[in-house]
């Protein structure tokens, strides 16, 4: 039974009323005291009288499958998903169950992680909950945050009428759920392997070089199918024969390298570095999965994850479940993932490098060697020191400098043949990619 | 495909239908336009420290919370005129019961022949606990409410003796009435007190579910609830208090039982009738009490009324 502060000032206040009447032989002051203290006291008594009902005993800590059960009070929560994307929405729905036969005031909370807002209805309720009753809390959760989160405990609150003592009680019922990086969707990523591959893995190449996009108009040559021919082009040549080409379909081995080192985590919480190259990493996953090409993603920070390459919906949940749990920590530098990733990896894959670019020595080293095996190398990199200089947490000289600094690194890296994009805060994640393609 | 060197704009007219779209951040423009030249740490970027004052160190926390109120509601209305109410009876229960003989004021007022002066202070302690009572249930003001509670109960701090004194002339010599009246009087000091701050506490309630912080089921409920004990532990206070008061009653109830003459004697005895009887009877009964917790009562009441249930 805790104490509150009006009932900390009324036990003072009597203690020393009637201690003073004592000395002063004041039978006022001795009564006054006497009342307070037996008002608290019962005030007290009535409270013990609820201590069942909340911080009660649990039943051989018994955990069920809808909840964990007190000895009168049973909370239950339901969740409308276990797995939303960035910005989704999640409704918890929680039963609450009195069992005992007396009617109980409770003041209850359902914890919701932090970042979580509350788009509609209350996790925190003060109801009268009648005997052998239940009662539904709803509400609605907006996950604005990638992440594994967790709903619960339930704090369930008895308080006397006059509010002079309160016991409290946690529930242990948690549910877990799970934020996926926001996805934008990208029509073409203008990412194209220069070798086409041979062993497709689950997904077979459908028949090499003849692919379903145009590409240009040539003049017939003999073999060419007649169904290829461009009958408008053709008139319009004067009766010289054009055909149509199209483009090869082929399936790609992508590699994502995510940069997740403490310092990709600089600027506000929402909008920062990792935030931004998660997402990228999400939407370039689908899109080249939705292509059948085969994605693989490795996330370095304090150690290198890594998701092998494959096809396919699982995959995409399987790198998603990676992108969400990736955490800001460590420095591992770029050229250790190089080196460890490379013998794995086909030639001439394209490799997209999704980094802050700062604090890292290594990069420009990292990125020649890529080359020089004839990787297509595309970086991509939010710049922390826009996050940094919108949130008016750097001056302007200094930002001037750094981003001097960044500029330097950013044309080096060009000159080694790499596509880089200074991928600023407002740019859309497409927009950034035609600019690094140099589009 | 020709790589774009420099930092200048990106034609993405193909991306958009025709509409060129600028890659450069327009956020950060505008901030390199409206930024001035000064390299000082920016206002927003300090975080607020508040920190406490020696009061505050003491309680742990800010003795008063100033908070802003929504309008009062119906069940707020009630409470301060319930308050206001029982602060009128105490008043004048104040005035009645409270001499200003043997306070500390009036002694040194007397002490340099300006009694009056005394009296007009004890006067004005008891209308400065009116006022600021009135003036906080009304404004739902804590730091008077505050001031009003340290007035009424400063005014009965005086050197009284071991009998009971009035300050008016006129009212009854009988023991029993007066110390009913005593505990009639303490009683209404402990409802103005809970009633004030109830003010408190369901104003912030109030607003709390006003601004959508809490949501509240069977509001009328809990209300009731409340009004109901309002009514009750007052009661049993004041049936405690009786108890305690009338120790030269009860005792020698027992004591006859066992030798008559005693409890004759011990109804006579003038340390029984006296402050120190009420202080035993306080002794006696809150023994009966701890006692009651002791052996977990009110658990064992609880769990009884749940198995017959």
């Amino acid at each position: 039974m805790a104490w509150s502060r009006k009932s900390a000032m009324f036990a003072s206040l009597s203690v020393a009323m009637y201690l003073l009447g004592l000395v002063l032989r004041n039978q006022q002051l001795v009564t006054v005291a006497v009342v307070l203290l037996s008002f608290l006291t019962w005030a007290a008594l009535r409270t013990s009288h609820g201590d069942v009902a909340s911080s009660g005993r649990r039943v051989e800590e018994a955990v069920m499958d809808e909840g964990v059960q007190l000895q009168s009070i049973v909370a239950m929560r339901k969740t409308s998903s276990s797995r939303v994307f960035e910005d989704g929405e999640i409704d918890v729905t929680l039963r609450i169950q009195n069992r005992s036969s007396m009617a109980k005031v409770l003041e209850l909370r359902d914890r919701v992680p932090e970042v979580m807002r509350i788009k509609k209805g209350a996790n925190y309720v003060l109801m009268e909950i009648g005997p052998k009753r239940e009662t539904e809390i709803s509400y609605t959760i907006e996950t604005p945050l990638r992440g594994f989160y967790t709903i619960g405990p339930v704090c369930i609150r008895v308080q006397d009428e006059l509010g002079l003592f309160h016991n409290e009680k946690e529930v242990q019922l948690y549910d877990d759920f799970l934020v996926f990086p926001k996805m934008e969707d990208i029509k073409d990523a203008m990412i194209k392997s220069r070798v086409p591959k041979i062993f497709t893995g689950a997904v077979n190449i459908r028949n090499p070089g003849e692919g379903s996009n145009f590409y240009n108009l040539r003049e017939y040559l003999p073999g060419d199918p007649m169904r290829k021919i461009n009958w408008n082009a053709t008139a319009r040549q004067d009766g010289k024969m054009m055909v149509n080409e199209f483009e090869r379909d082929a399936v790609s081995d992508v590699i994502i390298l995510v940069d997740s080192r403490s310092v990709s985590e600089t600027g506000p919480v929402s909008r920062n570095s990792l935030v931004y190259s998660t997402r990228a990493a999400a939407s370039l996953t689908q899109h080249f999965l939705s292509r059948r090409d085969s994605v693989g993603l490795v996330v370095y920070g304090d150690e290198i994850v890594s998701v092998d390459r494959d096809t396919g919906k699982k995959q995409l949940y399987v790198i998603l479940t990676k992108l969400a749990g990736a955490m800001a920590k460590g420095n591992t530098p770029l050229k250790i993932v190089t080196t460890r990733i490379m013998p794995h990896i086909h030639r001439g894959s394209p490799i997209i490098i999704l980094s802050p670019l700062e604090d890292d020595p290594t990069i420009v080293d990292a990125v020649r060697d890529l080359r020089s095996r004839n990787f297509e190398v595309t970086v991509l990199s939010p710049s922390s020191l826009e996050f940094e200089f919108d949130a008016r947490r750097i001056d302007r000289t200094g930002y001037e400098v750094l981003k001097t600094e960044r500029d330097i690194l950013m044309t080096e890296l060009r000159g080694l043949g790499a596509y880089v994009m200074d991928w600023e805060p407002d740019m859309l994640l497409f927009t950034a990619l035609a600019g690094a393609r140099g589009f | 495909m020709a790589e774009q060197g420099g930092k200048g704009p990106v034609d993405t007219s193909h991306l958009y239908d025709g509409k060129v779209v600028r890659s450069s951040a327009p956020s950060r423009k505008k901030a390199a336009g409206t930024l001035k030249a000064d390299s000082g740490i920016p206002d927003d970027a300090v975080p607020e420290v508040s920190i406490p004052n020696w009061i505050d160190a003491i309680f742990g926390g800010p003795v008063l919370v100033n908070r802003e109120f929504v309008s009062p509601n119906r069940m707020v209305l009630n409470l301060q005129m319930g308050a206001i109410g029982s602060l009128l009876v105490l008043g004048f229960l104040t005035f009645m019961l409270t001499p200003v003989s043997g306070t500390a004021w009036f002694a040194l007022t007397n002490m340099f022949g300006i009694g009056f002066l005394g009296l007009w202070l004890h006067l004005l302690l008891i209308l400065v606990g009116l006022i600021s009572g009135f003036w906080g249930v009304w404004q739902r003001d804590q730091r008077a409410m505050l001031l009003s509670y340290v007035a009424l109960i400063l005014v009965t701090i005086r050197f009284a003796g071991s009998k009971v004194e009035f300050g008016l002339s006129f009212l009854p010599e009988n023991e029993v009435i007066q110390k009913l009246l005593l505990i009639l009087y303490a009683v209404f000091l402990v409802v103005y007190m809970e009633i004030s701050s109830a003010v408190i506490r369901f104003s912030m309630l109030d607003t709390s579910i006003r601004t959508g912080e809490v949501y509240v089921m069977n509001v009328k409920g809990i209300t009731d609830r409340y009004n109901r004990a309002l009514g009750y532990t007052p009661a049993v206070a004041a049936v405690v208090a009786t108890l305690t008061l009338f120790i030269n009653f009860f005792v020698p109830l027992f004591v006859r039982i066992l030798d008559p003459v005693a409890a004759n004697r011990l109804e006579e005895s003038v340390e029984l009738t006296s402050v120190y009887g009420v202080a035993l009877g306080t002794i006696l009964v809150f023994i009966v009490i701890a006692s009651m917790f002791a052996i977990n009562l009110p658990l064992r009441i609880q769990e009884y009324l749940e198995k017959r249930a």
